[in-house]
């Protein structure tokens, strides 16, 4: 087994314990343990981070070299990441128990997936020529922050939509958080699409071919920017806005993962 | 993405008499709500385009769904949503809307941003972040607070402003978006597609024109591939293609250079991309003792021996790769198999001359695409624009501050539209230093 692996198979390992530690201080509310759950969060983003660049540099050692963002398995463990860094960016805001349990919830979910997986192929493979360009690394990394970013305005979203008074954060603060982080991802999104649309250009010598990944990317865009619009121009609150960020979430999930596995085109590099 | 709360059709005073009805009109294609229905719409119809196959030859289309269907389909564009009319009108009317909305917008911001005054004491009150310094004059407060600029006064007081240039990003997001699009729109009016696909030493002058009328069409100049190499990995995928093309114009080489996947060649505003390669097998055979090449489908002529190259397979049986050869035996046709590996079925006497099967070997072709698209740098000046307007809308944020000379002093307030969060931590910070003043 090659290092990255054991690296990352650690990595899982401390989401799971980052989310009962989370399940512990939920029970006691002892503000000491909220701490604690900092604290490991930074650690285990910091092994997650040696984990990716391990696997960077083991694939220059198999004479591939390439950055870590090439296939289904890297792009799962870079959400993964993602999720981990906006949580940590936005840690003033997003120092609420609830989001940071459900974001090391997700960021578990996704590592096993990843790692567990039978249909995930985790061998470092080889780049094929149409992804070997420097555009590879801002389009994927601006795209999965934005990810990231939305993942947290779904979770507010739907926290939002529950009546359990006590446990979920006011709802004030909830629709505060939810559009903070859309107006992150949503300027994430947009570079991602641009920078995207530029390697398109060179890649495959058109900027726009409506191949499925892309045409999703731009209905989460228009979804992302009715959201933008219904909050800032036309004052929409509350349940209204809640319900959009869930449907641009679900929009992002598909764009993610519906693309690969129920639509087919040029864009299938995650698929395998 | 505005900071004003009002909408289009509220905003201003009530008119005495109702609005005519183009007024009516035109403040409902400048009108949010029409934004949002065209957006939903354009969503609606991408959704679509995905889940139906795009631009399937008519057979696809007719193994998955009845003629009727088909014909159904068809006749509503959703074989092809991106292309059709009724998908165009929706993007004018999109472009439409957001002209009339961004200058309905941007010319009451203008407006407004020359109209600034100070509240009265009780509005200030009520903005939540206030605090008092005792007996200044606002002028010498407003010194304090730097990288803010006056934006207005009266005989009262002051209001300070800073990130204006924010409030515009939204302005400049639109208008770029209507620059991309118009890119998109004269690349869809005169740019055009094709491939064209070269064989090592070959030379070609035109290219197949992809889109309706699948056809041949000039290229104005002439390509030839002079080399292309694939290197594979280990395990057998492609790492690298290269052709090494020539651009030969009026008979000169005017270019050389290598075209690799994401490294294209532009040339008299065409670009040349590596695309794919494939490769036709050759057939070298001695025929009388003279060394020749066949491809397939290519015929021989001499001393009365007509012969070509109808068939190939890999491998026949175990006996290895395999070429079916027609001939002219008289005015009768026949077809005879040469087997490589096989030395009694490598040769043949046919009408009294030796031909053999020397060997069988790849002869590599690249697959070039060609694409000509003039709106390629409105779209890009589009895109840069895009940058710098988000930037300016997402990263950096429109705050005001109010002075307001009272009877018990200096009273400061403060708000910002956008980002209460942040402008409440800054607000502190100017407490903090004003009362570290005193």
């Amino acid at each position: 087994m090659e290092l990255n692996s054991r690296i990352l198979g650690v990595v899982t390992l401390l989401y799971l314990l980052l989310f009962f530690i989370h399940l512990l201080y939920l029970a006691t509310k002892k503000e000491g343990i909220y701490r604690a759950v900092w604290l490991l969060l930074y650690v285990t983003f910091g092994l997650h981070s040696v984990g990716l660049a391990v696997r960077w540099v083991e694939s220059y050692r198999l004479g591939m070299g390439h950055a870590p963002l090439s296939n289904f398995y890297e792009s799962l463990i870079f959400y993964a990441w993602c999720i981990s860094l906006i949580v940590i960016i936005m840690k003033k805001r997003l120092y609420i128990p609830l989001i940071t349990a459900f974001a090391s919830l997700a960021a578990l979910a996704f590592m096993g997936y990843a790692s567990l997986s039978p249909s995930v192929d985790r061998h470092i493979q080889p780049l094929i020529p149409a992804l070997q360009s420097n555009w590879l690394h801002v389009h994927v990394f601006t795209c999965f922050i934005a990810y990231a970013a939305f993942a947290v305005s779904f979770l507010c979203g739907v926290f939002h939509l529950f009546p359990w008074k006590g446990i979920i954060p006011p709802k004030t603060k909830l629709e505060e958080l939810n559009y903070r982080s859309v107006m992150v991802g949503f300027p994430m999104l947009s570079v991602g699409i641009l920078t995207g649309a530029v390697w398109a250009n060179f890649a495959w010598g058109s900027y726009w071919t409506w191949d499925p990944k892309e045409t999703w990317s731009l209905i989460t865009w228009i979804i992302y920017a009715l959201f933008l619009h219904a909050r800032f121009a036309r004052g929409w609150k509350g349940t209204r806005i809640a319900v959009l960020s869930v449907v641009g979430f679900a929009s992002v999930i598909f764009t993610y993962f519906g693309v690969n596995f129920v639509l087919t085109g040029l864009h299938s590099y995650g698929a395998s | 993405m505005s900071v004003t709360r009002s909408r289009p059709e509220d905003g201003g005073s009530p008119p005495l008499r109702g609005p005519s009805a183009s007024e009516r009109i035109y403040l409902f294609l400048a009108s949010l709500r029409f934004t949002m229905l065209v957006l939903s719409f354009i969503a609606a119809s991408c959704v679509v385009g995905t889940l139906i196959k795009q631009q399937a030859p008519p057979e696809e289309y007719l193994s998955r769904f009845s003629e009727g269907t088909y014909v159904f389909l068809r006749f509503l564009g959703l074989t092809d949503v991106f292309h059709a009319p009724w998908f165009l009108v929706l993007a004018g009317l999109f472009v439409v809307n957001l002209v009339f909305c961004t200058v309905e917008r941007l010319s009451r911001l203008l407006k407004s941003a020359t109209e600034i005054k100070v509240p009265n004491e009780k509005t200030l009150s009520s903005m939540g972040q206030t605090f008092f310094l005792p007996g200044k004059r606002v002028e010498d407060a407003a010194k304090a607070f730097k990288g803010y600029r006056q934006a207005g006064s009266d005989g009262r007081g002051l209001v300070l402003e800073k990130g204006r240039i924010s409030q515009y990003g939204v302005y400049v997001i639109h208008t770029s978006i209507i620059v991309i699009l118009a890119g998109c729109f004269i690349g869809l009016m005169t740019g055009f597609r094709g491939s064209m696909t070269l064989a090592k030493g070959e030379t070609k002058d035109s290219f197949m024109r992809r889109g309706s009328s699948q056809a041949a069409a000039p290229l104005g100049f002439a390509i030839r591939c002079d080399d292309f190499k694939v290197s594979f990995y280990p395990n057998g995928e492609p790492k690298d293609y290269v052709s090494s093309i020539a651009i030969i114009d009026h008979g000169r080489r005017v270019e050389e250079a290598q075209v690799r996947v994401n490294h294209p060649l532009t040339y008299k505003g065409m670009s040349i991309y590596q695309a794919s390669y494939g490769s036709d097998p050759i057939f070298r055979f001695a025929i009388d003792g003279k060394e020749v090449s066949l491809s397939q489908g290519s015929v021989f002529r001499a001393d009365g021996l007509t012969l070509m190259v109808v068939r190939f397979e890999k491998s026949i049986h175990t006996f290895g790769p395999g070429v079916q050869v027609a001939y002219l035996e008289g005015s009768e046709q026949q077809t005879s198999w040469f087997l490589r590996d096989v030395p009694r079925l490598r040769e043949k006497e046919i009408g009294g001359v030796h031909v053999r099967l020397q060997d069988v070997s790849d002869n590599f072709y690249t697959g070039l695409e060609i694409a000509h698209d003039p709106g390629v740098w409105v779209v890009w000046a589009g895109c840069a624009m895009i940058l710098c307007g988000l930037f300016m809308n997402f990263f950096l944020f429109y705050r005001r501050i109010y002075l307001l000379q009272t009877s018990s002093g200096i009273l400061v307030a403060g708000t910002s539209p956008k980002n209460k969060e942040a402008f409440r931590e800054e607000f502190e910070k100017w407490r903090a230093i004003a009362h570290g003043i005193e």
